[in-house]
Protein backbone atom coordinates (compact mmCIF):
# COMPACT_ATOMS: atom_id res chain seq x y z
CA UNK A 1 0.00 0.00 0.00
CA UNK A 2 1.55 3.26 -0.88
CA UNK A 3 1.77 6.41 1.50
CA UNK A 4 -0.99 8.11 -0.64
CA UNK A 5 -3.33 4.99 -0.71
CA UNK A 6 -2.86 5.19 3.35
CA UNK A 7 -3.83 8.86 3.35
CA UNK A 8 -6.69 8.36 1.35
CA UNK A 9 -8.26 5.46 3.70
CA UNK A 10 -7.69 7.65 6.36
CA UNK A 11 -9.62 10.26 4.51
CA UNK A 12 -11.93 8.63 3.85
CA UNK A 13 -12.53 7.29 7.55
CA UNK A 14 -12.68 11.00 8.30
CA UNK A 15 -15.24 11.92 5.99
CA UNK A 16 -12.74 14.58 4.19
CA UNK A 17 -13.28 12.74 0.93
CA UNK A 18 -15.60 14.19 -2.06
CA UNK A 19 -18.12 11.92 -3.11
CA UNK A 20 -17.21 10.14 -5.63
CA UNK A 21 -13.42 9.75 -3.82
CA UNK A 22 -14.76 8.24 -1.07
CA UNK A 23 -17.04 5.60 -3.70
CA UNK A 24 -14.15 4.63 -4.82
CA UNK A 25 -11.85 4.62 -2.11
CA UNK A 26 -14.56 2.39 -0.20
CA UNK A 27 -14.85 -0.22 -2.93
CA UNK A 28 -11.19 -0.66 -2.94
CA UNK A 29 -10.86 -1.14 0.62
CA UNK A 30 -13.78 -3.56 0.27
CA UNK A 31 -11.64 -5.94 -1.90
CA UNK A 32 -8.15 -5.00 -0.64
CA UNK A 33 -7.52 -7.72 2.62
CA UNK A 34 -4.40 -5.12 3.97
CA UNK A 35 -6.70 -2.01 3.31
CA UNK A 36 -9.64 -3.80 5.78
CA UNK A 37 -7.49 -4.24 7.91
CA UNK A 38 -5.81 -0.33 8.52
CA UNK A 39 -9.22 1.02 8.64
CA UNK A 40 -10.21 -1.48 10.91
CA UNK A 41 -7.19 -0.47 13.07
CA UNK A 42 -7.69 3.28 12.38
CA UNK A 43 -11.38 2.91 13.53
CA UNK A 44 -10.59 1.07 17.16
CA UNK A 45 -7.68 3.64 17.62
CA UNK A 46 -9.96 6.45 17.16
CA UNK A 47 -12.98 5.01 19.19
CA UNK A 48 -10.35 3.90 21.87
CA UNK A 49 -9.55 7.27 22.19
CA UNK A 50 -13.28 8.75 22.11
CA UNK A 51 -14.06 6.67 25.12
CA UNK A 52 -11.01 7.50 27.51
CA UNK A 53 -9.98 11.36 27.37
CA UNK A 54 -8.40 11.24 30.52
CA UNK A 55 -11.39 12.69 32.56
CA UNK A 56 -9.17 15.10 34.39
CA UNK A 57 -10.27 18.06 36.39
CA UNK A 58 -8.82 21.18 38.51
CA UNK A 59 -7.61 20.51 41.59
CA UNK A 60 -7.79 23.85 42.84
CA UNK A 61 -11.22 25.09 44.66
CA UNK A 62 -13.11 27.31 42.69
CA UNK A 63 -12.71 29.97 44.30
CA UNK A 64 -8.87 29.73 44.76
CA UNK A 65 -8.79 28.83 40.91
CA UNK A 66 -11.03 32.29 39.92
CA UNK A 67 -8.30 34.54 42.44
CA UNK A 68 -5.33 33.98 40.53
CA UNK A 69 -7.86 34.95 37.07
CA UNK A 70 -9.81 37.77 39.13
CA UNK A 71 -6.34 39.36 40.19
CA UNK A 72 -4.92 39.02 36.82
CA UNK A 73 -8.02 40.27 35.10
CA UNK A 74 -7.78 43.67 37.92
CA UNK A 75 -4.20 44.05 36.90
CA UNK A 76 -4.33 44.09 33.33
CA UNK A 77 -7.10 46.55 33.70
CA UNK A 78 -5.68 49.18 35.69
CA UNK A 79 -2.00 48.95 33.34
CA UNK A 80 -2.18 51.26 30.28
CA UNK A 81 -2.52 49.21 26.93
CA UNK A 82 -1.19 50.42 23.56
CA UNK A 83 -5.35 49.95 22.27
CA UNK A 84 -6.18 53.11 24.40
CA UNK A 85 -6.26 56.37 22.69
CA UNK A 86 -3.09 59.05 23.82
CA UNK A 87 -4.48 62.12 24.83
CA UNK A 88 -2.88 65.13 23.10
CA UNK A 89 -1.01 65.97 26.31
CA UNK A 90 0.78 62.89 26.46
CA UNK A 91 1.58 63.20 23.17
CA UNK A 92 2.92 66.64 23.92
CA UNK A 93 5.27 65.18 26.77
CA UNK A 94 5.95 62.52 24.98
CA UNK A 95 7.51 64.75 22.07
CA UNK A 96 8.89 66.94 24.82
CA UNK A 97 11.03 64.56 26.98
CA UNK A 98 13.47 63.94 24.04
CA UNK A 99 13.12 67.82 23.44
CA UNK A 100 13.78 68.89 26.80
CA UNK A 101 17.19 66.01 27.00
CA UNK A 102 19.03 67.98 24.07
CA UNK A 103 18.08 71.33 25.33
CA UNK A 104 19.84 70.16 29.14
CA UNK A 105 22.78 68.63 26.74
CA UNK A 106 23.28 71.67 24.64
CA UNK A 107 22.98 74.07 27.67
CA UNK A 108 25.78 71.50 29.00
CA UNK A 109 28.16 72.20 26.23
CA UNK A 110 27.47 75.85 25.95
CA UNK A 111 28.09 76.18 29.49
CA UNK A 112 31.95 73.91 29.48
CA UNK A 113 32.38 75.65 26.14
CA UNK A 114 32.52 79.05 28.29
CA UNK A 115 34.23 77.69 30.98
CA UNK A 116 36.94 75.97 28.72
CA UNK A 117 37.09 79.29 26.27
CA UNK A 118 38.05 78.97 22.98
CA UNK A 119 41.40 78.67 23.58
CA UNK A 120 40.97 75.61 25.74
CA UNK A 121 41.84 77.41 28.79
CA UNK A 122 39.64 77.27 32.05
CA UNK A 123 38.08 80.68 32.28
CA UNK A 124 38.64 81.55 36.14
CA UNK A 125 40.28 84.21 38.06
CA UNK A 126 44.03 85.02 38.38
CA UNK A 127 43.96 84.24 41.79
CA UNK A 128 41.42 82.91 44.50
CA UNK A 129 40.68 82.83 48.28
CA UNK A 130 38.44 80.35 49.87
CA UNK A 131 37.04 79.94 53.46
CA UNK A 132 37.64 76.06 53.52
CA UNK A 133 36.10 76.27 57.11
CA UNK A 134 35.46 78.23 60.16
CA UNK A 135 39.20 78.39 60.72
CA UNK A 136 41.51 77.67 57.47
CA UNK A 137 42.01 80.20 54.27
CA UNK A 138 43.37 79.68 51.16
CA UNK A 139 44.84 81.49 48.58
CA UNK A 140 45.03 79.77 44.85
CA UNK A 141 47.63 82.17 42.36
CA UNK A 142 46.75 79.99 39.03
CA UNK A 143 49.41 81.75 37.24
CA UNK A 144 52.06 81.06 39.74
CA UNK A 145 50.88 77.33 40.24
CA UNK A 146 50.77 78.14 44.06
CA UNK A 147 48.39 77.61 47.12
CA UNK A 148 48.86 78.92 50.89
CA UNK A 149 46.67 77.75 53.77
CA UNK A 150 45.97 79.60 56.77
CA UNK A 151 45.17 78.12 60.08
CA UNK A 152 44.39 80.94 62.90
CA UNK A 153 44.37 77.82 65.44
CA UNK A 154 47.53 76.59 66.28
CA UNK A 155 48.24 72.98 64.74
CA UNK A 156 48.08 69.69 66.90
CA UNK A 157 50.87 68.21 68.41
CA UNK B 1 -26.81 39.76 37.69
CA UNK B 2 -27.82 38.53 41.47
CA UNK B 3 -25.91 35.55 42.78
CA UNK B 4 -29.08 33.40 43.11
CA UNK B 5 -29.62 33.75 39.35
CA UNK B 6 -26.20 33.28 38.46
CA UNK B 7 -26.41 29.34 38.71
CA UNK B 8 -29.53 28.86 37.30
CA UNK B 9 -28.76 30.93 34.55
CA UNK B 10 -27.94 29.33 30.84
CA UNK B 11 -24.66 30.17 29.34
CA UNK B 12 -25.95 32.47 27.00
CA UNK B 13 -27.41 34.88 29.56
CA UNK B 14 -24.42 34.38 31.38
CA UNK B 15 -21.99 35.67 28.25
CA UNK B 16 -24.41 38.59 27.99
CA UNK B 17 -24.34 39.82 31.14
CA UNK B 18 -20.34 39.31 31.42
CA UNK B 19 -20.14 41.63 28.28
CA UNK B 20 -21.45 44.49 30.50
CA UNK B 21 -18.52 43.82 32.53
CA UNK B 22 -20.85 41.41 35.38
CA UNK B 23 -17.49 40.14 36.59
CA UNK B 24 -19.73 37.97 38.59
CA UNK B 25 -21.11 36.40 35.58
CA UNK B 26 -17.83 35.16 34.01
CA UNK B 27 -17.18 34.06 37.07
CA UNK B 28 -19.82 31.16 36.97
CA UNK B 29 -18.86 30.95 33.21
CA UNK B 30 -15.56 30.05 34.78
CA UNK B 31 -16.88 27.35 37.45
CA UNK B 32 -18.61 25.77 34.63
CA UNK B 33 -16.11 24.95 32.16
CA UNK B 34 -12.81 25.26 33.83
CA UNK B 35 -12.36 21.79 33.91
CA UNK B 36 -13.08 21.29 30.07
CA UNK B 37 -10.38 24.26 29.17
CA UNK B 38 -7.85 22.68 31.54
CA UNK B 39 -8.51 19.46 30.19
CA UNK B 40 -7.61 20.58 26.65
CA UNK B 41 -4.47 22.19 27.82
CA UNK B 42 -3.02 19.46 29.78
CA UNK B 43 -4.23 17.11 26.96
CA UNK B 44 -1.94 19.71 24.88
CA UNK B 45 0.53 19.94 26.97
CA UNK B 46 1.26 17.12 29.17
CA UNK B 47 2.29 18.77 32.27
CA UNK B 48 -0.20 19.80 35.06
CA UNK B 49 2.02 23.30 36.02
CA UNK B 50 1.10 24.62 32.50
CA UNK B 51 -2.26 23.29 31.75
CA UNK B 52 -3.59 25.08 35.51
CA UNK B 53 -1.60 28.35 34.14
CA UNK B 54 -2.38 28.49 30.16
CA UNK B 55 -5.94 27.51 31.21
CA UNK B 56 -6.23 30.68 33.59
CA UNK B 57 -4.30 32.81 31.08
CA UNK B 58 -7.23 31.32 28.62
CA UNK B 59 -9.96 32.79 30.96
CA UNK B 60 -8.03 35.96 31.50
CA UNK B 61 -7.72 36.79 27.64
CA UNK B 62 -11.20 35.24 27.42
CA UNK B 63 -12.44 38.61 29.66
CA UNK B 64 -10.59 40.21 27.30
CA UNK B 65 -11.91 39.23 24.05
CA UNK B 66 -15.34 38.80 25.84
CA UNK B 67 -16.87 41.77 23.49
CA UNK B 68 -15.46 39.63 20.24
CA UNK B 69 -17.40 36.65 21.18
CA UNK B 70 -20.04 36.67 18.11
CA UNK B 71 -22.09 33.79 19.52
CA UNK B 72 -21.58 31.71 16.30
CA UNK B 73 -20.19 28.45 18.49
CA UNK B 74 -21.39 27.99 21.89
CA UNK B 75 -19.21 29.73 24.61
CA UNK B 76 -16.99 26.39 25.63
CA UNK B 77 -15.85 26.09 22.25
CA UNK B 78 -14.65 29.64 21.77
CA UNK B 79 -13.36 29.20 24.76
CA UNK B 80 -11.27 25.97 24.20
CA UNK B 81 -9.49 27.22 20.90
CA UNK B 82 -8.84 30.49 22.67
CA UNK B 83 -6.84 28.12 25.17
CA UNK B 84 -5.57 25.58 22.28
CA UNK B 85 -4.39 28.44 20.22
CA UNK B 86 -2.30 29.35 23.99
CA UNK B 87 -1.22 26.33 24.24
CA UNK B 88 -0.13 26.42 20.59
CA UNK B 89 2.06 28.98 21.07
CA UNK B 90 3.22 27.64 24.16
CA UNK B 91 4.43 24.65 22.32
CA UNK B 92 6.10 26.40 19.59
CA UNK B 93 8.21 28.74 21.96
CA UNK B 94 9.18 25.38 23.92
CA UNK B 95 10.41 24.04 20.38
CA UNK B 96 12.48 26.77 19.22
CA UNK B 97 14.52 26.57 22.36
CA UNK B 98 15.46 23.16 21.88
CA UNK B 99 16.56 21.18 18.79
CA UNK B 100 14.73 18.80 17.28
CA UNK B 101 15.96 15.11 17.98
CA UNK B 102 16.57 12.75 15.15
CA UNK B 103 13.74 10.96 16.69
CA UNK B 104 11.35 13.81 15.71
CA UNK B 105 12.75 14.09 12.04
CA UNK B 106 12.26 10.46 11.54
CA UNK B 107 8.50 11.19 12.47
CA UNK B 108 8.30 13.80 10.12
CA UNK B 109 9.11 11.70 7.54
CA UNK B 110 6.67 9.10 8.53
CA UNK B 111 9.31 6.52 10.29
CA UNK B 112 8.51 2.88 10.41
CA UNK B 113 4.97 3.22 11.40
CA UNK B 114 3.66 3.24 7.41
CA UNK B 115 5.38 -0.04 6.99
CA UNK B 116 4.09 -1.69 10.23
CA UNK B 117 1.30 -4.21 10.16
CA UNK B 118 -1.79 -3.29 11.22
CA UNK B 119 -3.19 -3.97 14.12
CA UNK B 120 -5.53 -6.90 13.63
CA UNK B 121 -7.04 -7.93 17.38
CA UNK B 122 -9.10 -5.02 18.84
CA UNK B 123 -6.43 -3.99 21.48
CA UNK B 124 -9.11 -1.81 23.49
CA UNK B 125 -11.60 -4.86 23.36
CA UNK B 126 -9.54 -6.70 26.70
CA UNK B 127 -8.31 -3.75 28.61
CA UNK B 128 -9.92 -2.03 31.67
CA UNK B 129 -11.01 1.33 31.61
CA UNK B 130 -8.48 2.68 33.93
CA UNK B 131 -5.87 1.05 31.90
CA UNK B 132 -6.99 2.07 28.59
CA UNK B 133 -6.80 5.50 29.86
CA UNK B 134 -3.24 4.78 30.93
CA UNK B 135 -1.93 3.38 27.78
CA UNK B 136 -3.48 6.25 26.09
CA UNK B 137 -1.81 9.06 28.15
CA UNK B 138 1.27 6.96 27.52
CA UNK B 139 0.78 6.73 23.54
CA UNK B 140 0.26 10.49 24.02
CA UNK B 141 3.05 11.21 26.08
CA UNK B 142 5.22 9.49 23.13
CA UNK B 143 3.87 11.84 20.44
CA UNK B 144 5.86 14.74 19.69
CA UNK B 145 3.67 18.10 20.13
CA UNK B 146 2.73 18.33 16.40
CA UNK B 147 1.20 15.07 16.27
CA UNK B 148 -0.05 14.91 19.34
CA UNK B 149 -1.47 18.30 18.63
CA UNK B 150 -3.12 17.03 15.43
CA UNK B 151 -4.37 14.06 17.56
CA UNK B 152 -6.49 15.99 19.94
CA UNK B 153 -7.58 18.58 17.80
CA UNK B 154 -8.91 16.04 15.33
CA UNK B 155 -10.52 13.76 17.96
CA UNK B 156 -11.55 15.65 20.63
CA UNK B 157 -12.17 18.86 19.07
CA UNK B 158 -13.69 17.47 16.39
CA UNK B 159 -12.12 19.93 13.74
CA UNK B 160 -11.13 19.34 10.06
CA UNK B 161 -8.24 19.28 8.02
CA UNK B 162 -8.17 22.45 7.02
CA UNK B 163 -9.38 24.01 10.55
CA UNK B 164 -5.99 21.92 12.21
CA UNK B 165 -4.17 23.03 9.13
CA UNK B 166 -4.95 26.89 9.81
CA UNK B 167 -4.54 26.44 13.47
CA UNK B 168 -0.95 24.82 13.50
CA UNK B 169 0.10 27.19 10.24
CA UNK B 170 1.00 23.78 8.08
CA UNK B 171 -0.86 22.23 4.95
CA UNK B 172 -3.11 19.81 5.02
CA UNK B 173 -0.94 17.10 3.63
CA UNK B 174 0.66 17.74 6.80
CA UNK B 175 -1.95 17.97 9.05
CA UNK B 176 -3.13 14.29 6.98
CA UNK B 177 0.38 12.96 7.56
CA UNK B 178 0.75 13.89 10.85
CA UNK B 179 -2.33 12.18 11.87
CA UNK B 180 -2.01 8.93 10.32
CA UNK B 181 1.49 8.69 12.18
CA UNK B 182 0.22 9.73 15.22
CA UNK B 183 -2.72 7.09 15.10
CA UNK B 184 -0.52 4.32 13.74
CA UNK B 185 1.64 4.62 16.52
CA UNK B 186 -1.01 4.85 19.49
CA UNK B 187 -2.46 1.64 18.01
CA UNK B 188 0.85 0.34 18.82
CA UNK B 189 0.80 1.68 22.36
CA UNK B 190 -2.55 0.23 22.82
CA UNK B 191 -1.80 -3.21 21.70
CA UNK B 192 1.60 -2.98 23.79
CA UNK B 193 3.39 -3.79 20.95
CA UNK B 194 5.73 -0.80 21.37
CA UNK B 195 6.56 0.49 24.52
CA UNK B 196 9.06 3.38 24.72
CA UNK B 197 9.53 2.89 28.47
Amino acid sequence: MTAEQQLKLQALLDGELPEKEARETAAWVARDAEAADLARELRQTRQALADAEPGLRVAESREFYWSRIERDIRRLEQAPTLSQPVSVLARLRRLLVPVSAVAALVVIVLATGLWVGFWGRPIRPDTEMTMADSGAFTYHDYANGTTLVWLDYPAER
Amino acid sequence: MAETDLSSADDAALVRAAQKWDMGAFEELVARHRDKIYRRAYSMMRNEDEALDLSQEAWVKGWQRLKQFQRESSFSTWMTRIVINLCLDELRKQRRQRTGSIEELDEDSGGVERQMPAVIVNPTERLERGELRQRIDRGLDQLSYEHRTVLVLHEFEQMEYKEIAKAMDCSIGTVMSRLFYARRRLAAVLADLKDAK
